[in-house]
């Protein structure tokens, strides 16, 4: 596979609130977790860079910036996404129970074109609490009735699995975009509004 | 849902239409705790986008709510002057490959060449069935909007750092309708140069008045009262000059007036050459994509918000908004902002208003055919007491319609129907009905699906002056091209709830954003604290030090006062003793003397 000239990957983050999504995606990009749980405050989305087979890969990883918590996050949040993690708390039950409905939600408005390979990762996080609600032996059923769909256990408290864990979730990503034919390329020539663009006048001119 | 709200903000918004939206943003940015709801499950009200399913579930009314009577104070939302009214939709392809039709279709495939055969092959495809089946392939917009390369909105997506919620594509060629056929629309030097329609006389011409618009003071003198076409008109311009210029690049109509035409043509030729040939933008995956932009930021920095909430209404207390309820919770705030259509009818002074016309089309194929996919705007100028009418032609490219087939948008001032509004057009530019479709007529566009439908113009709505000064009502959409309306709407709100306040000052990258270091901060924060405190104590020490040192001085001063004054006591005793002395003396010795004497 010859390497493009920059791989951008659209990550975005999905689960109940509280179940540890902004700590998964901060101890990932900045190696660093706060204790004291609030509500999804400024938080963006972050942006990585690693190598995956060769490849320089930049990763921005969305946050539901507290959208989520009352079922609110917009179609918009969804558009271009290369990659679903989805986060359950393995401690609350609760949060395991709604993983169907956001893959659910997830498919339904992200809409992509080959829904049944399209690239899941599920994070059981807060393994460094007790007492524990999910089992692995469950987590992986689940996993293995959605076609399959990598299990890692982690503990962004910790750190613990963290790296691995999006590491897969780049390459899963990456393997998406190499599978569809030009899935990253779906709407070429699109425009960034930025104060330094210069005059473009790309490939959009015509005789007509 | 297991989450309440908190139970005060500073400002509640209701509805989250694009002002809506911008001020939630505006807000949440400076640091005031936002409520942001909506009713509908979906952002953007009647600025919303759809699918082409959802679009067609929509109603022409909604139920009004009932008020609760028993309380004077206590107001429910909503009326039911704002509604989207006379939606009419219809599949225009068969619901299933129809035999009769197809053998009509046959007969044309042998005379045409291979291309057209490959299209025909297209509408075939394109029945019914499969337009629903791929129904989240549209972003169907109520409101379609472009964007200025160079406008106040763009401006001020890039300067909020709101832009990075967002992507754009260019419009790609501007038409107009002009001498029954569709041609391009000169609108840069280049194009003036590379139109072959134009004649080197009118080239000049153009380009003089392209440059002398710049010139607007000295250009407008004696024009203050008339129209722009008066003022195109006695520039001498030729009839074809006077189109583009009037009915494209100033995007006016026959009655504008001189000043507001020369300063919407500058407004066009100031966004040239920024992002692409044209000066228009439009956002990717259409303009509902635009309120959740602001919405967002307005979320990252800690505004909440819930969609598909029953909200009921709202109590005022002292002629002033007090507190809302929705699910049966209270919440109270300082502010209430809400879209018109969540506005009491009571407060709603005018009961008349414009509407929109709208008409929404999907095509087999452009209007104006090429290589290149197209992102087409046309102006169609007014006709026969027809309005003027903007129409923009979406492909696939723009992520709101599935590949193959057009996304065409008709949006003028309602005149009489939407229906009759745009009937001219519609029988010009496309093949409306299976008759048609059966005739010799392969150039136009087949129609595969048609909505109509009038959308308020609320922007003129008179408020009555009982409103409660805490409440602020954000208009409906508007027939500007851009959101120009909107951006000066919601700053206008925004100054009069906050006017020490910035508005959208720019948001800071997320990697200017360290998460998570609270206990660092934390730390800095008791050290700072403690070295503060050291600071005032050296402060007091010293404060206390040089008391004592102006203490000692004084007493100092007051000793040696109190020395001097001894020693003046003294040698003026002294010398008091000397001359009481002397003088005893001097008696004695007169005494002596008279004793003498005597």
């Amino acid at each position: 596979m010859a390497s493009r000239k920059k791989t951008l990957l659209k990550v975005i983050i999905l689960g109940d609130s509280s179940v540890g999504k902004t700590s998964l995606m901060n101890q990932y990009v900045n190696r660093k977790f706060s204790n004291q749980y609030k509500a999804t405050i400024g938080a963006d989305f972050l942006t990585k860079e690693l190598t995956v087979d060769d490849r320089t890969v930049t990763m921005q990883i969305w946050d539901t910036a507290g959208q989520e918590r009352f079922q609110s996050l917009g179609v918009a949040f969804y558009r271009g996404a290369d990659c679903c993690v989805l986060v359950f708390d393995v401690t609350a039950p609760n949060t395991f129970k709604s993983l169907d409905s956001w893959r659910d939600e997830f498919l339904i408005q992200a809409s992509p074109r080959e829904p049944e390979n399209f690239p899941f990762v599920l994070l059981g996080n807060k393994v460094d609490l007790e007492p524990r609600a999910i089992s692995a032996k469950r987590a992986q059923q689940w996993c293995q009735s959605k076609n399959n769909i990598p299990y890692f256990e982690t503990s962004a408290k910790e750190g613990l699995n963290v790296e691995q864990a999006f590491l897969a979730i780049a390459k899963n990503a990456l393997a998406q975009q190499n599978s569809t034919v030009d899935l990253y390329n779906e709407f070429p020539d699109q425009i960034k509004l930025t104060n330094t663009q210069k005059t473009s006048n790309n490939g959009d001119s015509c005789a007509c | 849902m297991d989450f309440e709200f908190p139970k005060e903000f500073d400002v509640i918004i209701v509805g989250t239409g694009v002002i809506e939206s911008i001020l939630s943003a505006a807000a949440s940015r400076v640091g005031k705790r936002v409520l942001h709801i909506d009713e509908n499950e979906y952002y953007g009200g009647q600025w919303a986008s759809f699918n082409l399913e959802a679009i067609m579930k929509l109603k022409n009314s909604q139920k009004e709510r009932i008020a609760n009577k028993s309380d004077s104070n206590f107001l429910s939302f909503g009326n039911d002057l704002f509604n989207i009214k006379n939606i009419d939709y219809k599949f225009h392809v068969l619901p299933k490959k129809n035999k009769v039709c197809s053998e009509e279709k046959d007969k044309e495939v042998v005379d045409n060449n291979l291309q057209e055969v490959s299209q025909d092959d297209n509408e075939e495809t394109w029945d019914e069935e499969l337009l629903i089946k791929t129904s989240r392939k549209f972003n169907i917009d109520l409101c379609p909007k472009l964007q200025y390369a160079r406008g106040n909105f763009v401006e001020l997506l890039i300067s909020s750092n709101i832009a990075r919620y967002s992507e754009y594509r260019s419009v790609t060629r501007i038409l107009t309708w002009l001498n029954n056929h569709l041609e391009p629309l000169p609108c840069s030097r280049s194009d003036v140069f590379a139109n072959t329609r134009v004649s080197v006389v009118e080239k000049r011409m153009l380009m003089k008045l392209l440059t002398s618009l710049n010139d607007e003071e000295k250009e407008t003198q004696n024009y203050e009262s008339k129209t722009f076409k008066e003022f195109l008109t006695d520039k001498k311009l030729t009839s074809n000059l006077v189109h583009y210029v009037l009915y494209g690049i100033s995007t006016s109509s026959d009655h504008t007036q001189c000043k507001e035409g020369i300063q919407k043509a500058k407004r066009f030729l100031n966004s040239l050459g920024r992002f692409g040939k044209t000066p228009f933008l439009f956002s990717m995956y259409g303009s509902g994509e635009i309120p959740q932009a602001f919405c967002r930021l307005s979320a990252v920095f800690g505004g909440i918000f819930a969609l598909g909430q029953p909200i009921e209404g709202f109590a005022l207390n002292d002629e002033k908004f007090k507190s809302l309820t929705v699910r049966s919770q209270t919440i109270k705030a300082e502010h209430l902002v809400m879209g018109i259509e969540n506005l009491p009818k009571q407060f709603i002074k005018s009961k008349k208003h414009d509407y929109i016309s709208r008409c929404i089309l999907i095509t087999n194929k452009s209007v104006l055919d090429c290589e290149k996919e197209q992102l087409t705007l046309i102006f169609y100028p007014p006709e026969n007491n027809k309005s003027f009418t903007t129409i923009i032609e979406l492909g696939y490219l723009t992520g709101t319609c599935p590949n193959n087939v057009y996304l065409v948008h008709l949006i003028a001032k309602q005149d009489t129907s939407p229906q009759e509004d745009f009937k001219h057009i519609i029988d010009k530019l496309f093949i409306n009905s299976y008759h048609e479709m059966a005739e010799n007529n392969h150039d136009k566009p087949h129609i595969l699906w048609s909505y109509y439908c009038s959308i308020n113009d609320s922007n003129d709505v008179e408020l009555t002056e009982d409103l409660p000064k805490n409440i602020f009502v954000c208009p409906g959409p508007d027939l500007d091209l851009d959101y120009d309306f909107s951006v000066t709407k919601a700053k206008k709100i925004f100054n009069a709830m906050y006017p020490d306040l910035e508005f959208l000052p720019r948001a800071p990258d997320p990697e200017e954003i360290i998460i998570g270091d609270d206990e660092i901060t934390e730390e800095a924060k008791e050290i700072t604290e403690e070295a503060k405190e050291i600071t005032e104590e050296a402060k007091e020490i010293t404060e206390e030090a040089k008391e004592i040192t102006e203490e000692a001085k004084e007493i100092t001063k007051e000793m040696t006062e109190e020395a001097k004054e001894i020693t003046e006591e003294a040698e003026e005793t002294t010398e008091n003793e000397i001359n009481d002395v002397k003088n005893e003396k001097q008696e004695t010795i007169s005494e002596e003397r008279q004793h003498t004497v005597e």
